[in-house]
């Protein structure tokens, strides 16, 4: 085994998997999740490996299928969207368009792991307020320059450029990197926002090849922070829009964009024509074509031949896609709907209430019911089983007689009428699992009415609403949503969940670098918030998407996002 | 005439101001930049910026300067042909709504094209002979055809021919230029949708013309039925489908959201959908003030043919 670079943490745990003492796989996770590529021989175990886990050990990328053929074009049924700063992109579509263009530092996979890209790995402080980055020496931009560690300090210092807007600045990385000025001016009879500039020194450039992150607080999840989509690395002479001058480090290039149409990549070439070297190997596809379909549309383009995949279909249209001669493609994800109360409004300020929502609650009905197809039981924490951190509480098992009896305590012997507003912002299922839970909680004396909010609306009272059903986007590390959603001085707070105990817990699991550590950590933290009632979060959605036959090697991703570097077509 | 046509033309410029006008009003709330600032930034985004830098935000994109400004700014760009800036799509107003525009414009000449001559052949058939069998089957054809929602006979189609038989594409977003095939769908919706309104009121209006003194006049003095219906019965009767065929146009070209949304046809109504989900207001604007214009251009139209139709107006005499 290659221990050059090996994390300090992964030393103990690489012996004992040499020997078989530990599962291979568990191993290659973790030390992908502490940034460090490695490889066991394959005698090691009969698993079959993992992503990255053979000769391409130094790439992020799947290995190259012995069958894969080059050239063709993979047309791809996605809404296509302007491309006009890739720091402000606001939609992970936008991300897609430019993901085989420009690259980011880390990867997140379709297995929820975050390795290295331009990076060649990374070290993270004991303490986890120091990350260095060390990045790969052979990458070039497409006009020819080098890619170094001060290409990487001009994007971190742009994103952090609180006049930009790009939602970066907010991400719990380079928010760290931050410290507050004086209070900006004030607009009406509207409390003014503090104004933020970049720390001292939080930026240190050691070489050319070698950047050291140094934040203000200890932050965990800095690597898939570095994958959020609006995160891509762009060459310093970058100017807005991207579409005029797109240069990356990336297999493709901008051929042509029309917003609402389509949008071509081809292969990245030199002035002669010829295609330009890829620091990440091979890359078999000739162009990606994608063109406009709103997602209701996209099985119908697939089915009738106009398009080779799609970006997503919703488990409503599942019986269509079975009827479709092509592949299904799933993946679990840390996408959820949080019925969630507002507690500083009667009647959610009664904790007892509250947990008699839960009791009245069957969650695994409303999986089955909602998703027969995939789905995964949510536990009203938040953190998802796909997260490496998750600790497996006892399954909370549905009461209707004590969740009445809980109502009585709480003051309501007669029972109570709720309403809840859903905006159905991820597709109808929102409204059927709101539908589900007026029925499963009629039982317990509780009449629920559901108010349906335009999905466009919905944002627009997602934090005011009493209760609302708030669809939350998957993130890779379970604590990211919890730091998001549940810390009282967190702008996303939107049920003023205020609990200095839970914070402290969460501070304790969020400074632990070793994922085995924090799931340990992480038991209380979900037994917290679970405790708290705060939510009733019944299912973790899964991602669908769809390709012909002809295509290979593409997996649906848990956050929608695209990695085409092996995909090919029969 | 000519003032009958400045009549309407004043009518129309007062009708877009006011509507501009009301838009304007109604878009200049904290709300709708809110709304704005997190369809182009990202919520996240958004709450992080703080107030100064959100400010300069709206500054730059034009949406902070008071409502008269922005109005007077917008009037004295649409005198230089400047629509303004579509935030959404990056792009100038003026020519995405031009491009949006002609596409509808090819649906709409289409669906007309066969619209005009089977909607007045069967009516005509259908009220040469009134309660005859023809006029029967025609009706219920036409009446059924009128009842499906256009929605419905979208669906329908789709799933017979593109995805039953596969004869053609399912939808009609024309990513490599102009095909004739992915336009045979929507036009055959709306043709169905949209013949059987038309045919229903050329068969009243020529079964009443067939029972007119003059027709009955016509038919004693021993005039072959085909001269009768073409020379006497056929140019009264088309007075009133004329109009209904001229206001046609206004709804085929505004009022196709259904439609180019359903085929992901990249028309005008598409086109408004799209910019009314994100709050693009100069989008909606501009689609607004060609709504208006279609409307009252083709009543103007129909005005028009409607007097030349008629005789009686032309004179001056009371209809």
């Amino acid at each position: 085994m290659n221990r050059q670079a090996l994390h300090p943490l992964l030393t103990p745990l690489a012996r004992k998997a040499e020997s078989g003492e530990v599962d291979r796989r568990e191993f290659l996770r973790i030390a992908a999740l502490l940034g460090c590529h490695v490889a066991l021989p394959a005698a090691a175990s009969a698993q079959a490996p993992l992503a990255g886990d053979t000769a391409q050990t130094r790439l992020p990328f799947p290995p190259d299928d012995p069958a894969a053929k080059s050239g063709g074009i993979l047309r791809v049924a996605m809404p296509v969207q302007k491309m006009h700063d890739p720091a402000t992109y606001a939609w992970a579509e936008m991300s897609n368009q430019t993901r085989h263009i420009i690259e980011y530092l880390t990867i997140t996979g379709p297995d929820n792991i975050t390795r290295p890209m331009l990076a060649e790995r990374w070290q993270a402080s004991g303490d986890l307020r120091t990350w260095t980055f060390h990045l790969r020496r052979n990458i070039r931009w497409h006009n020819g320059d080098v890619f170094t560690a001060r290409d990487v300090a001009w994007n971190i210092r742009r994103w952090l450029d609180s006049r930009l807007g790009s939602s970066n600045i907010a991400l719990s990385t380079f928010s760290a990197m931050l410290e507050e000025v004086p209070a900006g001016r004030k607009t009406g009879n509207k409390r003014a926002r503090p104004a933020k500039r970049i720390a001292a020194n939080a930026i240190e450039i050691i070489d050319a090849y070698t950047i050291r992150l140094n934040l203000t607080r200890p932050v965990l999840s800095v690597p898939e922070d570095f994958y959020a989509y609006p995160t891509a690395i762009l060459h310093p002479s970058f100017k807005p829009p991207f579409w005029k001058n797109p240069v990356g480090t990336g297999p493709f290039a901008l051929k042509q964009l029309a917003v609402a149409s389509k949008c071509i990549l081809q292969r990245a070439r030199d002035v002669s024509g010829t295609p330009l070297p890829y620091w990440g190997g091979k890359v078999y596809l000739d162009e990606i074509h994608y063109y406009h379909y709103d997602q209701d549309n996209q099985l119908a383009a697939l089915a009738t031949g106009e398009v080779d995949a799609i970006y997503a279909f919703n488990a409503e249209q599942m019986e269509f896609a079975k009827s479709i001669d092509g592949v299904i493609s799933s993946a679990p994800t840390g996408r959820t709907l949080c019925c969630r109360m507002r507690l500083d409004r009667k009647p959610f300020d009664n904790k007892k209430l509250r947990q008699a929502l839960a009791l009245a609650t069957d969650a695994e009905a409303i999986r089955t019911l909602v998703f027969p197809n995939g789905g995964i039981r949510g536990e009203n924490h938040h953190v998802a089983p796909l997260h490496p951190e998750y600790f497996p509480l006892p399954k909370q098992q549905r009461d209707a007689a004590a969740a009445r009896r809980l109502l009585r305590e709480a003051g309501y012997p007669n029972g109570l009428t709720l309403t809840i507003s859903v905006g159905n912002t991820d597709g109808p299922w929102q409204q059927a699992i709101c539908e589900a839970l007026r029925d499963q909680w009629k039982e317990a004396g509780i009449q629920l009415n559901i108010s349906l909010v335009p999905a466009s609306k919905y944002w627009n009272i997602w934090k005011q609403a009493t209760f609302g059903a708030t669809a939350w986007l998957h993130r890779p590390l379970g604590t990211m949503s919890l730091s998001l959603a549940y810390r009282a001085a967190s702008p996303w707070n939107e049920t003023r969940f205020d609990d200095p105990q839970f914070e402290r817990l969460l501070n304790d699991a969020e400074a632990v670098a070793d994922p085995r550590r924090r799931k340990l950590k992480m038991e209380a933290v979900e037994k917290r918030l679970q405790d708290a009632a705060i939510m009733i979060q019944p299912v973790w959605r899964p991602e669908y998407t769809m390709t012909s036959r002809r295509v290979r090697g593409y997996n649906a991703h848990p956050s929608q996002y695209h990695q085409f570097n092996k995909v090919w077509l029969a | 005439m000519i003032r009958l046509i400045l009549s309407r033309l004043g009518q129309m410029l007062l009708m877009m101001a006011a509507v501009s006008l009301i838009l304007f009003a109604v878009f200049d709330t904290e709300k709708y930049r809110k709304r704005i600032a997190v369809a182009e930034l990202g919520g996240l985004a958004v709450s992080a910026l703080s107030q100064s830098d959100y400010d300069a935000w709206l500054d730059k994109k034009g949406l902070n300067a008071p409502l008269h400004t922005r109005y007077v700014n917008w009037i004295a760009g649409l005198t230089r042909g400047d629509f303004g800036y579509s935030i959404e799509k990056d792009t100038a107003v003026g020519p995405l709504v031009g491009a949006h525009l002609a596409r509808t414009g090819l649906l709409a000449l289409f669906t007309l094209a066969l619209v005009i001559p089977l909607a007045l052949l069967l009516g005509v058939l259908a009220g040469m002979r009134e309660a005859s069998r023809t006029d029967r089957t025609i009706s219920t054809i036409a009446i059924v055809t009128t009842s499906i929602p256009e929605i419905a006979i979208a669906i329908f189609l789709t799933a017979l021919f593109a995805l039953g038989l596969g004869w053609l594409p399912a939808k009609s977003a024309m990513h490599g230029g102009f095909e004739m095939s992915k336009l045979v769908l929507p036009v055959l919706t709306l043709v169905i949708f949209d013949f059987g309104y038309i045919t229903r009121i050329t068969r009243a209006s020529m079964a009443q013309v067939m029972g007119a003194e003059y027709i009955r006049t016509a038919v004693l003095k021993g005039l072959p039925q085909s001269r009768i219906i073409v020379r006497h019965a056929l140019r009264n009767a088309l007075i009133a489908p004329f109009t209904i065929i001229v206001l046609q146009i206004n709804w085929l070209i505004s009022g196709l959201i259904v439609i180019e949304t359903f085929f992901q046809y990249g028309g005008i109504g598409k086109l408004l959908v799209e910019a009314a989900r994100f709050g693009d207001v100069q989008v909606i604007q501009a689609i607004t003030l060609l709504a208006v214009a279609a409307a009252v251009l083709s009543q103007l139209i129909s005005d028009i043919g409607y007097a030349w139709l008629n005789p009686r107006m032309r004179s001056g005499a009371p209809a």
